[in-house]
Order: C-alpha cells, then structure tokens, then sequence
C-alpha cells in the first residue's frame, strides 16, 4: 500500500495558504498573489492526481498519518473524485483569479482570502475524503467559511442571506451528523468502503436505511433541492462575485458528488427507491428554477435560480440509473460548473461598471451596449447553458437524453428537453436586456474600469475546448461509470488485499 | 441506561427543534446548540456505552470494528473524540451565529425574526 502524496497537497496547499494569508493582512496585494500560488498548487496537484489514476487505472490513496484503514482516516483518489476535484481546483483557479482585479470592497478585507481558501480546503476535502466523519468536518469548514464570506459581501442584504443560510445549512449538517452516528452504531466503522464492504455482505439493518434516508437529507440540502431549496437564491445572488461563481457551481456539487456515492458504493440495495425520488425532486427543481430563472429581475439571481434548476437536471440523470445516464450526469455537472461559474463572473464585470455595483436589470438594461468582449463572451455563456452546438452544453445535453432514451422514461425526458429551452429563454432575454438594449440617460456614467474579464475568458475558452473535443472527456466518465459499476475495486484500494 | 438516553435525547431534540421555531432570534440560537447537544448525546449512546467499564482492557472494542462482535461491555473512547470534534465545531458555529444575530439585532433594531425581512423586497 503506497501513499500518493500529491492528493494530501490539494488539501494541504489552500489551507497552508489560508495561514500565510492571515500573516500578510497588512499587505493585501501579496496576499491575492499568494492565494492564486495556492490554488495553482492545488490545481497542479489534482491534474497530477487525474493523470495519476488515469495512468495505473486504479484509485490512488494517501492514509494520514499513516495509519492503516479503517482505523486511520484516508483520502481517496479514485476517478470520480479526482474528475471532481480537479473541476473543482480549476474554478477556484479562476474565482481567485478574478479576485486579484476585482474591485469590490470586501475583497480589500484581510480576511477574504484566508476565507476563501478555507472554503477551497473544504471543498477539495469533501470530495477527496474516505471518511464520513471527515466529510462532516470539511463541510462544516466550507459552510463556515462561506457564510462569513457572504456576510461581509458589499451587499447589505448578504448579512441576512448568511444568518438565514447558516441556520438552514446547520440542521444539514445536523441531520449527517445524526446519519454518522447511526452509520456508527450499526458497523462500528467510519471508513466509507469498510461501510460499504459490510453492506454489500448482506448485513442491513433498519438503523442503516435511517441513516441513508438522513445522508440523502444532508446532501439534497448541500445541493439546493426542491423542498429545501429556499434559502439558495438569497445566499448566492448576495455573495461577493468571486464567491457567487465558486459557490453556484462547484460547492453545490458536493451534494452531487455525495448523492453519485451513496447510490454507486455504500446503498446499492436502496438505490432503486432513492433513484425515484432524484427523479421526482429533479423534475420539480427543474421547472422550479428554470421559471423563476425566467421571472426574476436581476441578472445574479437568475442565474442562482438557473443553478438550481441545472441541478435538477443532474439529479434526474442519476435517478435514470442506467450507466448511460451516469455518464450524462457526470459530464453535465462538470460542464455545467465551467459555464456556470464563468457567466456568473461575466455578470460582476458587467455590474462592477455601474455606480452602485448592482445586477438588477432594470439598472443594467443597456450597459453593455459598449462592452464587445464581454457581450460576446456571454451569449457564448449562454449558449454553452442552454445547450447550443458546437458548445460544451450541447455535449451535457446528447448525454443526459442518450441516458433517457436508455432508460426509457419518456414522459421525464419530454419534460427536461422541454425545460432546456426554458433555458434558452432566459439566457438570451438577460442577454439582449444588458448587451443589446441602446443605454439610456439611467445607464449613463459608467466607470472606465471593471473587473478583469480574464478569468472568465479563460473559463468559457474551457468551454469551448469541452464542446469541440468532447470525446476524451466523455471516454473518460465512460471508464468512470464503469469503474463505479464494481464498488469492489474501491474496496480492495482502501482496505487493500 | 439506553432508556435514559433516548429518553434525553428525545427531551433535548423536541426542546430544540421548538426554540429553533420562535420567533426571538436569540432563542433560535439557543435551540440551534440544545439540537446539537441532542446529536451529542445520541452520539455517546451509539458507542456502546457503559460506565463501569474502562475500555482497552478488553481486546474485544480493537478487534470488533469492521465485524459485527456484540458490543455494549465497555464504553468506546472513538465516539467519546468524535464529539469533542462535533462539539468544537457546533461551539464555533454557534459563535459565528451570535455574532451574525449581533450585527443583524443592530442594523435591524430588532431581534425579530420576522421582521429581519429586507430580502422580500
């Protein structure tokens, strides 16, 4: 059993760093810099990671402190979770990135980018951890932090956003630390293939379906979906920009990546009935985010609202079951994490122009009418969401409804194609508000200077890479959903022999 | 002693779920702690507890993780570390919380939940 230290540095670089941050609060030009070494070091770890498991075909493990599991807590690279981290790294790469120009107050806090880093620490940990008690701990890490952040947002309203969030969040957090503890009761392990190897041999008992049904709880709410939804919108339209682009498109993927676990590794037997109900909760996150996307008037929270409708979509995908549509669901939430995060960043360029850096379309009606780049960038954006060819969406979309035509649930898959032009709707309609309207004597007076469009070039180029050579990605989740078909090979990686 | 215990945590849960549902929001901060108390409690009562007996006398704790060995002879000092974890990290949130209530009782002038209430707007 050999440890790949590389995965132990993804972890280990931001929350180094988030340290040294706090140590040059005086200089907070250094301290941007030094949180962009950071995560480029995160980011470098996980492609190393990637290219690592890709190359030996089997997951890669570091075991803290070198105690063996199940007694020792490990990080687990194996294809999915590398796949995730490394989408993850890169648009914390890029929030980052936008951070360092960006022009908003509480980006000058000394705070901000050992906050943030703490929330990438958190992120990266939760997908990397073999240990649903460490799980708790990095997600309780992230939540903290992102609360503090969204707290300190140049919008006044963040403050009630973060209380309401924090207490919301909280009892999700509650109800995983409750499923912990009867996981605990029942197998007397935390390790999550020494759970599942005991499931898998037969043993079952009632306390162990309470705690999936509690573990579903937790994740549903990490993931903003439908009945405990409510306090997405608020959270992420409030947030600071570098903040919102992180949090709508990556940290709700923790709930995601925790739902593809728990059906794929540790409940396969109950897999069936919480299939079912992804389908439903799906169904209804869908039009729930799409039309409030479509009705909404500001250009941030349409797209938190969108988030949670795009969730939706991949929740249906897993709930097909079939491996056809696994691969959709997994291709869907990388590609939609890139598009999503870089339309968020091209929307705080955009409102970092206006005198009261606000997103409500009544006041950014017209604004960039002069701004060619950024206009550009985002009907790209759009496209890639709605799911136009040749753009990365098109691809997420063949995928999801080849996994519907492989399930053969034809009235669902009617209803998601018919929601995806929802999408289309609302992209182009905040697209032609703010790029094609002629400015009026409201709009006038702009700033010279906004945000950097750096990073989010960089992440819709990311795109359309994605969608013009899509197959290397897909041939991979290909090999992912395979690899997740035999929980067996995560088993023998971590608990070897 | 299970008795006890999911009685108590019974008691503290229902007692917290119901100051989480006032209005008041420094109660609704108490109510978030007793939950976590609760979860606590919980927590120990999982770990085969019983306190005449030290643990680590016995092998039977070390060599019954991964293997369903009857349990409940000694308590288990794992679950005893796993609530210091949760508690630290609940005592931090609920740090985090009273100072968001704080800051929030000033701009609102009020500790109403319900009219802390900008974001309807």
């Amino acid at each position: 059993m050999s440890d790949y230290v590389y995965l132990l540095g993804i972890v280990l670089a931001p929350l180094t760093g988030a340290v040294l941050c706090l140590t040059l609060a005086r200089n907070n030009q250094l301290q941007r810099y030094l949180a962009l070494i950071a995560a480029a070091i995160a980011w470098f770890c996980s492609l190393n990671v990637l290219s690592e498991v890709i190359r030996t075909g089997a997951p890669v493990i570091y075991r803290l402190g070198a105690w063996d599991p199940p007694y020792g807590i490990v990080l687990v690279g194996d294809s999915l979770s590398a796949l995730f981290v490394l989408m993850a790294s890169t648009v914390v790469l890029g929030g980052i990135l936008y951070a360092v120009h960006c022009k908003d107050r509480c980006v000058t806090y000394p705070a901000f980018m050992t906050l943030f880093l703490c929330m990438a620490t958190g992120l990266f940990g939760g997908f990397l951890t073999g240990d649903i008690f460490t799980l708790f701990v990095f997600m309780e890490l992230m939540v903290i932090s992102s609360v503090i952040l969204v707290a300190i947002s140049d919008n006044r309203l963040g403050l009630e956003a973060a209380l309401k969030y924090l207490l919301i969040s909280s009892m999700g957090t509650l109800f995983l630390l409750i499923g912990i503890a009867a996981i605990y009761a029942t197998f007397n392990t935390l390790n999550m293939a020494d759970i599942a190897r005991l499931l898998s041999a037969g043993e079952r008992p009632i306390l162990s379906v309470a705690a999936a049904v509690m573990l579903m709880c937790a994740f549903l709410l990490k993931s903003a979906v439908f009945p405990f939804h409510f306090w997405q919108p608020d959270f992420h339209t409030t947030a600071p920009t570098p903040v919102h682009a992180v949090l709508s498109s990556v940290v709700v993927k923790v709930g995601v990546y925790g739902l593809i676990r728990m059906t794929t590794l540790l409940f396969t037997e109950e897999a069936i009935v919480i299939h079912n109900i992804l389908v439903v909760l799906g169904v209804i996150g869908i039009f729930f985010g799409s039309l409030g996307a479509l009705r909404t008037y500001d250009a941030k929270r349409m797209l938190a609202y969108s988030t949670f409708g795009q969730i939706g979509f991949i929740l249906v995908a897993i709930g097909w079951g079939t491996p056809i549509a696994l691969v959709g669901a997994i291709v869907y939430a990388v590609n939609h994490s890139f598009v999503k995060s870089a339309l968020l960043m091209l929307t705080g360029v955009v409102s970092s122009r206006t005198k009261t850096k606000t997103a409500a379309l009544t006041e950014i009606g017209g604004v960039g009418h002069q701004m060619i780049g950024t206009g550009l960038l985002y009907f790209l954006g759009g496209l890639a969401l709605a799911g136009v060819p040749p753009l990365n969406g098109f691809i997420s979309k063949v995928t999801l409804i080849q996994g519907g035509i492989s399930a053969q649930s034809w009235i669902v898959l009617g209803l998601t194609v018919g929601a995806g032009l929802i999408t289309l709707m609302y992209m182009m309609r905040t697209w032609q508000l703010i790029f094609q309207r002629k400015p009026d004597e409201q709009t006038v007076g702009l700033k010279d200077y906004g945000d950097s469009l750096l990073a989010p070039a960089l992440l819709i180029a990311i795109c359309v890479v994605l969608g013009l050579y899509a197959t290397p990605l897909i041939e991979f989740v290909n090999g992912v959903v395979t690899y997740l078909g035999t929980p067996q090979i995560y088993i023998s990686a971590v608990l070897g022999g | 002693m299970n008795e006890i215990f999911a009685i108590a945590t019974g008691v503290l849960f229902a007692i917290g779920v119901f100051l989480l549902l006032r209005r008041d929001l420094i109660k609704v901060a108490m109510g978030f702690y007793v939950l976590f108390t609760a979860i606590n409690l919980f927590f120990l009562a999982a770990g085969a507890f019983n306190a005449s007996q030290p643990p680590y006398v016995q092998p039977i704790i070390a060599e019954s993780v991964g293997q369903a060995i009857p349990r409940g002879q000694s308590s288990d000092p794992l679950v005893q570390a796993l609530i210091l974890t949760a508690i630290v990290i609940s005592f931090g949130s609920y740090a985090l919380l009273l100072g968001l209530i704080n800051v929030a009782s000033r701009r609102f002038r009020t500790l109403n939940n319900d009219e802390v209430n900008q974001l309807q707007a």
